[in-house]
């Protein structure tokens, strides 16, 4: 009697009787290799999206004290730390991507025209301006980002860089939450025409200037933002 | 937006009326002196009485003169004293305009200090999110003890002492001095509500408690950190750490000294990083300034020259 092989040999004659196991193919993987980013283009947008995700952090930590709403306040409290864990995750990808050990808590503005686009996000300070504050970080610049990551997630090698579209996907969760948040006190607050003039006003000039620097990786195609 | 701000620039909506800090300050600096007690409240009585309108602590005022302060706040929380509720809703409106304070020192911190570490960034954006929770979370217990936000005035004193402009004396300030106060002053509500029952109060500040340990623990790694290789400034850290924690003992009634209204909760400073060291420095500095009896016996001529003043006001009128 000859004995049922477990380990396949060397020749044609030596293989295994055991059937290709088709739960592999069950459900079938249409995930297909390649995306539109390599490596260190890839790890240049994580740059890009982690310089975001600590300025808003940042500039909401600053914002904290000039708020005169209570419950912006403490809303903004957990958004703070949500941003703060969304660039953490950004950076803990950054070594895994060839960027060396050090590159955990690296920042980088895709041009000078996001930097700026940036600073002007974070210029209002005045205690009457918790409409400009908001508008900047919940009415233009998260759901851009949020528009930019399911882009990135779709358009990314959806095998070999798994581990981004986790981190993205974790982020845009969240981030659609912070959105959904900042639009009820925003609805609250511009509660006459005037109030929604200057939401209407402060989005349209920042939005102008996110669409001219192209965005959080600075290829942002115009009309997109 | 500007970087470092000043405690009167906190923005608060139309509830809350400030008082001058200079009445909180001031109890570091007392002697154990009835006069020199009377003296100084004699003097601040103008910036006190204007704080204390149209607020929860106007008939106060009114009844006890400018050192209602010294016969509330001053005096320990016990459950079977009949001016216990007063006495538990200022302390309480305290604590929750300190927490106010804690978070916007802890969001100022990651404004203000753009350069710093990243590890540091993360440990002050974690802060935000629990002095937010804090907040929230004593509002809560405000509203459960019967008092509203806004309805006595608030002293941002806390911030003013904390809030310094270099990160080591900012987390030295804000993370070992205030938060540390904040475990004494919790361990000790803690205490309140285990004696008066009060099972909903017990647990969520003992959460609280957990955070602040966690938050002190913050305080005590960045300082060394930030002032790692560098003696001088390691010892300007300490130094401003004793200041503050002169100040927030509030001339002794924060101490280990008998007649204390909050006694030091050495166990939870211990397992937040304090050392033995820095605790015994901390019983020396706080067990300063008036006793309980001084002050009561100076809230007392207080009260009697204030009613006089009241009484000839109505007679010129």
């Amino acid at each position: 009697m000859s004995e049922t092989r477990l380990y396949p040999g060397t020749g044609k004659d030596e293989r295994t009787s055991f059937a290709p196991y088709s739960a592999f193919e069950v459900p079938a993987d249409l995930r297909e290799l390649h995306g539109r980013y390599d490596v260190e283009s890839m790890a240049r947008r994580i740059r890009n999206f982690r310089y975001a995700e600590e300025w808003m952090m940042m500039a909401m930590g600053g914002w904290v004290a000039t708020i005169p709403e209570i419950p912006v306040k403490t809303g903004l409290g957990k958004i703070i730390w949500e941003c703060a864990q969304a660039a953490d995750l950004l950076g803990k990808r950054l070594p895994e991507l060839r960027c060396g050990r050090k590159a955990v808590s690296a920042s980088e503005s895709a041009n000078q025209g996001f930097a700026d686009f940036v600073q002007a996000v974070t210029e209002p300070e005045r205690p009457d301006q918790t409409i400009e504050k908001l508008v900047g970080v919940f009415d233009v610049l998260k759901p851009h980002l949020i528009e930019v990551y399911e882009r990135t997630m779709l358009e990314t090698d959806q095998i070999a860089d798994a581990p981004t579209i986790e981190i993205l996907d974790e982020i845009v969760r969240k981030s659609r939450r912070h959105v959904a948040w900042a639009q009820e006190v925003l609805d609250r607050l511009c509660d006459t025409d005037a109030r929604r003039e200057r939401r209407r006003a402060r989005a349209a000039t920042l939005r102008a200037r996110l669409i001219a620097c192209g965005g959080v990786t600075g290829d942002l195609a115009a009309g997109s933002a | 937006m500007k970087r470092f701000i000043a405690h009167h620039e906190l923005a608060r909506d139309s509830r809350f009326v400030r008082q001058d800090n200079v009445a909180a300050t001031v109890l570091s600096t007392l002697p154990d002196d009835v006069d020199k007690v009377v003296e100084m409240f004699d003097r601040l009585t103008p910036i006190i009485e204007v704080s204390v309108r149209g607020t929860a602590a106007e008939p106060l005022y009114e009844e006890y003169g400018p050192a209602f302060g010294l016969v509330t706040l001053n005096e320990p929380l016990r459950p079977s004293d009949p001016a216990v509720t007063t006495r538990l809703l200022l302390r309480m409106h305290g604590i929750f305009v300190g927490e106010l304070q804690a978070l916007e020192g802890a969001g100022r911190s990651l404004w203000d200090f753009p350069d710093a570490p990243w590890e540091f960034k993360m440990n002050m954006a974690r802060q935000c999110w629990d002095e937010a929770r804090h907040v929230q979370i004593y509002e809560k217990l405000l509203e459960h003890c019967g008092g509203t936000v806004g309805m006595f005035p608030e002293s941002s004193f806390l911030f003013e002492c904390a809030c310094a402009d270099d990160p080591a004396l900012r987390v030295a300030g804000v993370n070992r001095g205030l938060e540390g106060l904040a475990c004494d002053v919790f361990r000790d509500m803690i205490r309140f509500a285990e004696k008066s029952g009060d099972e909903k109060m017990q647990q969520a500040i003992d959460y609280v408690l957990a955070d602040e340990l966690t938050h002190v623990r913050f305080g005590s790694e960045w300082v060394k950190e930030f002032t790692k290789n560098d003696p001088a400034r390691f010892e300007a850290a300490q130094q401003f750490r004793r200041q503050v924690d002169k100040q927030f003992s509030f001339g002794g009634s924060r101490s280990d000294r008998e007649d204390a209204a909050i006694r030091i909760a050495r166990e939870d400073r211990i397992e937040a990083g304090f050392t033995e060291q820095e605790l015994d420095e901390l019983t020396e500095v706080s067990s300063g300034g008036p006793s309980r009896e001084t002050l009561r016996k100076a809230a007392e001529v207080l009260r009697i020259k204030h009613l006089a003043r009241k009484a000839a006001a109505e007679k010129q009128a």
